[in-house]
């Protein structure tokens, strides 16, 4: 493990410690500062702003941020890119979903020093130019989205879905979209689009 | 209205399926809601809000915030000795560099109280020895009082009398995107993006909160994450956004949290009624008693129709406001009828039982006759037979293990109709259309149909107008509430891109050696009535126009639109009567809704409503701790929302009434799916649940009861 990976694990340790705020223990987060302090014991960074380099949609995003800025908060609002927003901010509605290593993960409840070096996807990368990922197509075909606040969350976790399982049961795309909320009631169409970008096909980006 | 104006008799996009236009923008991220507004140098606000149900501040200090790291404005909004109604009401406010450093200055903020008792029921509320919730009010205000027939004659011809009271809770709206708003001054101006229901009338409320000409404000609200009736003005967070503004002179961004957005930005409120009501041996309804109430919270406004839709030709009905520490209330999708709807409705089945009559045949024989707003008769009949009624059995599911499966049925009503809107247009003279309207699409669609509307009128592709709304530098447009939008803002597009058309042909005719009159526009062209041969393209026609545009301002008209709709739904439900957990399997909504614009968006409306009221029937529930009047769930895990695994499959059924205009149905299909729910798990279990929300646990303390010696 690189030094800089040893530090921010510490912090994060340190932030979990003061901060008291719920919902950060995500699986990633909590072995990732296990393996950390096991190998280094800990070592204080911040509360300052300390330089945190991300990998956002294929590009470097450098950014000084105090450790305990989630990294949907610092994509949102240091790098500005808004597609996914903050909603429940407890990791149970899922308009913060992104890919980090293939996996989804809720952004909200995910520190950003934790995700340095990692591959992080956001909604804002499933589209080449004018031309629409195939979820994002199909949202759009069925009207699968109303106010469109939750839609970026469901967008990347039904490409997360597609991308494990191209062609999933009604029950493996229901299961695969639990984790997110709408509250305008577009469900029904999602689960139609889903299934109709399975049937035209996703490739693995 | 000019009748050259109405509605054409054969579309060609009207009432076609037409996909939202900015559907790209949303699905790919780029659209840009106020919570992702950032302008130069922009700072974050934050308010300081009262964790106690009912207090009085005895001291406010803000010193310790004023000195805190990256912090550029404090103010306190509420003076020393305010009375303070409920947790989460605003006291003071700070803005920071980062979001993150005016939460911790917040927390530098030091506020002392004197704690006061409180009241956090309905029952502690109005009981005799009650503490007042308000040291000035009284805990109770009388409402509606009605009285028609004689209700002495009325229980006389009846069979039977049921007696009983039903009930419904309170829920939240739970908008996705949290209420809030960014201020920017430039010198006395004000510039707001909020997220709103009305950007007009959020111009109005920042004016007359602030002491500002409406001339000086404007407010953009571009997309906008939800509302359902609780963002119709700036509210506390928005005119304390513009005063951090002006304090700090820097754009500041105040977005509420998520806990914030359960305490303070509405609800619906509860309702309840003792009922008492006769039916006839013949089935027909006689008499109907009641006396309701409900709490708003710390505000009044919890009235609702009672009875709803049947017909008792001899009813009472008392109802009273009822005042508890919690916050107040604001109108929720349909506000009030779902509540109406779901007592009336499961009374309706116990009446029906106590006849021995199939609950679709009972409705029909008590439903208000039909008329082109009152399709319930013929909806029920048609429904019961597409929905496979005739395999439902009577109350109790006679099937052996612990999975029962029932049927339910009810209906709803709702005004909705059009109002004043104005539209602007402009044709270019290289072809472009711009359309500009005051109004705001909160979801439901509203940017496409303006450009619907302007297409059918103009003879063009949708591709070819650009809707322009959301903007208070856009002509006026009522807020978007009521089930009123698509009634209001169609018409007045239609009625100004006609009279651009109008002004278009005056231009082209003499080219075509012909009136005015005899042109039309279809196809892309402009032409000779009945000769399409005989015209020019729409962009040679443009042409015509040389270096003046045609500029045409218009509202709306009567004429174009009506009010009053009916719907009817039918739900089928499984009850596992070991653990009470209700799951929907299928729902049938049939809908009028007059004129379709969009098919496709109006079903979605459809599809939401009927999820929202599956959310209200079964998950929801705003609970506070009786004892220390706090929300024991302001958040997303423990305040409930269905999520995939929980939708049933919905078919919707939308009955198209062009000649009727067009009608809203933002809110009709919201209406009754609780109560067809709460009456099929009546059909499935053999026992009355009178109260919502159906949670496993009464599920199962019902089924008990039962079991110990009946609920009647």
């Amino acid at each position: 493990m690189s030094e800089k990976d040893d530090r921010f694990a510490v912090s994060r340790r340190d932030f979990l410690k003061s901060a008291g705020v719920g919902g950060l223990a995500t699986a990633v987060t909590a072995a990732g500062a296990a393996e950390a302090e096991a190998q280094t014991g800990p070592r204080v960074v911040g509360p300052g702003d300390v330089p945190v380099t991300l990998m956002v949609n294929g590009k470097r995003v450098e950014l000084r941020i105090e450790p305990r800025v989630t990294l949907l908060d610092a994509i949102r609002n240091r790098a500005d890119l808004t597609g996914h927003k903050r909603v429940c901010d407890r990791g149970t509605c899922g308009a913060c979903t992104m890919i980090v290593d293939g996996r989804t993960v809720y952004s909200c409840s995910t520190l950003a020093i934790d995700v340095v070096g990692k591959q992080i996807r956001t909604v804002e990368g499933l589209s080449t130019g004018n031309t629409l990922h195939p979820v994002q197509q199909a949202f759009c075909d069925v009207d699968a989205l109303m106010c469109g606040f939750c839609t970026p969350g469901f967008i990347v976790a039904a490409a997360a879905l597609l991308e494990r399982h191209p062609n999933p049961t009604a029950e493996q795309a229901r299961r695969g979209l639990d984790g997110n909320i709408c509250r305008c009631g577009t469900f029904v169409r999602i689960m139609e689009a889903t299934m109709a970008a399975a049937a035209k096909g996703v490739r693995r980006v | 209205m000019d009748p050259r104006y109405k509605w054409p008799e054969k579309p060609t996009l009207l009432g076609t399926s037409v996909k939202r236009l900015d559907g790209p923008d949303k699905v790919t991220g780029r659209a840009r809601y106020t919570y992702d507004i950032s302008r130069p140098g922009m700072l974050y606000g934050r308010i300081v809000r009262s964790p106690l149900p009912h207090a009085k501040i005895t001291s406010i200090d803000l010193s310790a915030a004023q000195k805190a790291p990256g912090v550029k404005a404090v103010l306190a909004w509420k003076d020393v000795g305010a009375e303070l109604f409920y947790q989460g009401d605003p006291i003071a406010a700070v803005a920071a560099d980062t979001e993150e450093r005016a939460r911790d200055a917040a927390r530098l903020v030091r506020v002392r109280y004197e704690t006061l008792p409180h009241v956090a029921t309905e029952a502690q509320s109005m009981a005799a020895d009650a503490p007042r919730w308000n040291l000035a009010q009284a805990n109770t205000r009388a409402g509606t009082r009605q009285e028609t027939g004689d209700l002495d004659t009325g229980f006389k011809q009846a069979a039977h009398v049921v007696e009983q009271t039903y009930s419904t809770h309170v829920i939240g709206h739970v908008c996705l995107e949290s209420h809030g708003t960014v201020c920017e001054w430039e010198g006395d101006k004000l510039t707001a993006w909020v997220s709103t229901q009305g950007c007009h009338q959020a111009a109005q409320a920042f004016a007359q909160a602030l002491g500002i000409p409406q001339t000086d404000v404007r407010v953009i609200t571009q997309y906008m994450g939800g509302g359902f009736g609780s963002k119709f003005t700036p509210d506390s967070q928005g005119v304390i956004c513009a005063k951090l503004a002006k304090l700090a002179n820097a754009p500041v961004k105040l977005m509420l949290d998520r806990r914030e957005e359960h305490l303070d930005t509405g609800n619906r409120p509860s309702a309840f009624a003792t009922i008492k009501a006769g039916v006839s041996a013949d089935g027909m309804l006689t008499a109907f008693d009641a006396q309701s109430w409900g709490t708003g919270g710390a505000g009044q406004g919890a009235n609702f129709p009672l009875p709803y839709l049947y017909q008792f030709p001899n009813r009472r009905r008392a109802h009273t406001d009822v005042y508890i520490n919690a916050g107040t209330q604001r109108a929720m999708r349909a506000p009030g009828h779902p509540q109406g709807c779901f007592l009336t409705e499961i009374l309706m089945d116990e009446l029906a039982d106590r006849v021995k009559m199939d609950p679709v045949e009972f409705r029909i024989k008590n439903a208000p006759k039909l008329a082109p707003n009152a399709m319930w008769i013929e909806y029920f009949q048609r429904g019961a037979k597409q929905f496979g009624w005739d395999k439902r059995h009577p109350t109790g599911d006679p099937t052996r293990g612990p999975i029962k499966t029932g049927m339910g049925v009810s209906a709803h009503l709702w005004g909705g109709g059009g109002r004043g809107t104005q539209a602007h247009v402009d044709i270019m003279s290289d072809g472009s259309v711009v359309v500009k309207c005051g109004t705001q699409d909160i979801g439901t669609g509203t940017r496409t149909i303006v450009a619907m509307v302007a297409a059918e009128s103009l003879g063009l592709p949708v591709s070819a107008i650009k809707p322009e709304i959301g903007d208070t530098q856009y002509p006026f447009s009522g807020g978007s509430g009521g089930s009123t939008t698509a009634a209001s803002v169609s018409p007045a597009i239609r009625v100004t891109t006609m009279k651009a058309l109008d002004a278009l042909c005056a231009k082209v005719a003499p080219a075509l050696g012909t009136d005015a009159g005899n042109l039309m526009a279809s196809g892309g062209r402009i032409h000779v009535r009945g000769d399409t041969s005989k015209g020019l393209a729409w962009k040679d026609a443009c042409k015509h126009l040389g270096t003046e545009p045609i500029s045409v301002d218009g509202a709306w008209a009567d004429g174009l639109s009506s009010s009053g709709t009916s719907g009817v739904q039918f739900s089928e439900v499984t009850v596992d009567i070991e653990t009470g957990i209700v799951r929907v399997k299928r729902i049938l909504a049939i809908q009028d809704c007059g004129l379709i614009v969009d098919k496709l968006t109006a079903e979605s409306q459809v599809y939401g409503g009927v999820i929202a009221s599956l959310n209200f029937a079964l998950y929801e529930d705003r609970i506070l701790d009786r004892v220390t009047g706090q929300m024991v769930n302001p958040n997303m895990e423990f305040y409930l929302l269905a999520g995939m695994s929980d939708i049933p499959k919905i078919d919707i059924v939308l009955n198209n009434m062009p000649e009727r205009g067009v009608v809203g149905i933002g809110e009709p299909p919201t209406v009754s799916t609780s109560a067809a729910i709460a009456n099929a798990v009546r059909n499935a279990i053999g026992v009355t649940i009178r109260s919502l929300p159906l949670h496993p646990h009464k599920v199962l303390a019902a089924i008990e009861q039962e079991r110990a010696g009946g609920t009647q």
